[in-house]
């Protein structure tokens, strides 16, 4: 299985054809004034993916979430009704921060300043000589950000009334997404970083395999080969903003060390149990997430979450279904982390290289393999000129 | 009285350097000792992980007794090691200053 009907799968040059060919502005990777637009066109009125259920498992559950591109600290919280929300962490009456714990359960929240007191559905449950304020109940809930649970995992959009839902935005990844683990999931492996580097540089780190030979001699010989000595993809896949990749299976790969060897020995059968078996998945979601799945044991997700113009936080977490059940498991799920882990340090150093210098060059050469790049790109340049067009007419308007 | 159960005596001298609680500190381990120290435990595990995974196999990971459990942790270590020894090899010290920045979130991690 593989997720050919849900992306528009083409060869390197149908996508070349479509999307163009010749190098493209710098600015958009390191200038401030650009991220500045970015932020208010693409991450302002995105759904960006900041959690799981599994991290909020009964009513009065919550985590903190500090969205540094928004200015935000968000909680998200499982209500008395079951239902997933966010709101800002911040009091009604006059903007206290409401919770210093980054997780943690309570039925009420209560501001320690002078005591306003929360549901676990933002609702304002009581507040001491509240008649004085003259001002209704319902005005004064802790302010929701719109929130949907798409695969199990929470996405938050702060547009107040964003144009699509987070389900109509995904389209059909939203359905090939519940079919994965992670929206069976019951915890998770997870690592975070910061980078040096604009959230597109260190995105588009991960939509080529060029650098492979070069950044991965070791982890990455697998996916080498003699007609294939880049380890290209075999297709580039499409829909509307999002993207993803086929890659090559390399028919003779070199042979893996004996560790490797044993930390997969058992992944099959374990992924069977484990209730893990999923098509082979690269979804690049708009703006900053990315789902991959090799099967059987290799799936996780890695958001990378803008801090400025040339900085960035990543977060990956590898989902499971159930805690491991015996040693094996715990073994296998040990050696997947370690893996993907080793893989993904690797391409730091040339991630924040790269940054370094575009703001010395003007053009970026992207090639035929790197259209995935390009893609991008063009679809955060397209966001910022509608948004910038619809500021300027509002300032006509006005 | 043994520390591991019966059969993994050879892995003593690595229990208590070896044994961390989580994922966290486990890939810490590997990037605070020196080559010679993962080359030992990685010669001392190697063809010991595989018996050790067999002799611990089926059993629900909180009814492992003591002895199991502290074999279960060399296990979980192994391969740290053995990514460093086998795969990165002498570019094992470059490659740790950029894998420190991968900071493991301790309490969400896999139960050892
Ligand atoms: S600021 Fe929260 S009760 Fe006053
Ligand atoms: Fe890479």
């Amino acid at each position: 299985m593989t997720d050919e009907p849900i992306l528009e799968m083409l060869s390197v040059d149908e996508a070349a054809a479509r999307f163009g060919r010749g190098p493209l502005p710098a600015a958009p990777y390191h200038d401030p004034a650009w991220w500045e637009r970015e932020r208010e066109a693409v991450f302002l009125r995105s759904w960006i993916h900041i959690g799981h259920v599994c991290e909020v498992p009964e009513p009065g559950s919550f985590v903190r979430r500090e969205i540094e591109f928004a200015g935000a600290s968000l909680l998200v919280m499982r209500g008395r009704d079951g239902q997933v929300r966010a709101f800002h962490n911040a009091c009604r009456h006059r903007g206290s921060r409401l919770v210093d714990e980054m997780s943690g359960k309570r039925s009420k929240l209560s501001c320690r300043y002078h005591m306003w007191t929360y549901g676990s559905d933002g609702t304002l449950l009581s507040a001491p000589d509240f008649e004085r304020f003259h001002v209704a109940r319902e005005a004064c809930a802790l302010k929701p950000v719109a929130t949907e649970v798409v695969a199990g995992m929470v996405f938050v959009n702060f547009d107040p009334q964003p144009a699509q839902s987070a389900r109509e935005f995904f389209g059909p990844i939203a359905a090939a997404m519940e079919r994965l683990p992670v929206a069976r999931a019951t915890c998770f492996t997870e690592w975070t970083y910061e980078i040096g580097a604009n959230w597109k540089t260190n995105f588009d780190n991960f939509q080529e395999n060029y650098h492979l030979r070069f950044i991965h001699p070791r982890t990455g010989e697998q996916a080498l080969g003699p007609e294939n000595p880049f380890g290209y993809p075999t297709h580039y896949g499409f829909l509307g903003p999002h993207r993803g990749q086929r890659l090559w299976k390399n028919p003779d790969p070199p042979p893996i060390p004996d560790s490797l060897r044993l930390g997969y020995a058992r992944v099959g059968e374990l992924a069977c149990r484990e209730g893990l078996d999923f098509p082979k998945t690269d979804f690049k979601l708009f703006p900053c997430f990315h789902v991959v799945g090799l099967p059987p044991y290799q799936n996780y997700t890695h958001t990378m979450y803008p801090l400025g113009p040339d900085r960035t936080r990543g977060q990956v977490r590898m989902y499971w279904t159930a805690p491991p059940a015996d040693a094996w498991a715990a073994f296998s799920r040990e050696f997947a982390a370690v893996a993907i882990r080793d893989v993904l340090s690797e391409d730091r150093e040339a991630v924040e290289a790269s940054q370094q210098g575009l703001a010395a060059i003007d053009e970026v050469h992207f090639q035929d393999h790197e259209v995935l790049l390009r893609h991008l790109y063009l679809e955060v340049e397209k966001r910022v000129r509608a948004r910038g067009k619809t500021a300027a007419l509002a300032e006509v308007a006005a | 009285m043994s520390v591991l159960p019966d059969g993994f005596a050879a892995l003593e001298p690595f229990a208590g350097l070896w044994s961390a609680p989580d994922m966290a500190a486990r890939a810490a381990l590997r990037d605070a000792v020196g080559d010679a120290e993962r080359q030992a435990f990685h010669a001392a595990m190697k063809s010991l992980v595989r018996p050790a995974l067999e002799r611990l196999d089926g059993k629900p990971l909180d009814a492992l007794d003591p002895a199991e459990r502290l074999l279960l942790a060399l296990v979980l270590a192994y391969p740290h090691v053995a990514m460093a020894v086998e795969v990165q090899g002498g570019a094992e010290v470059r490659h740790a200053a950029l894998r420190r920045h991968m900071r493991i979130t301790p309490e969400i991690s896999p139960p050892a």
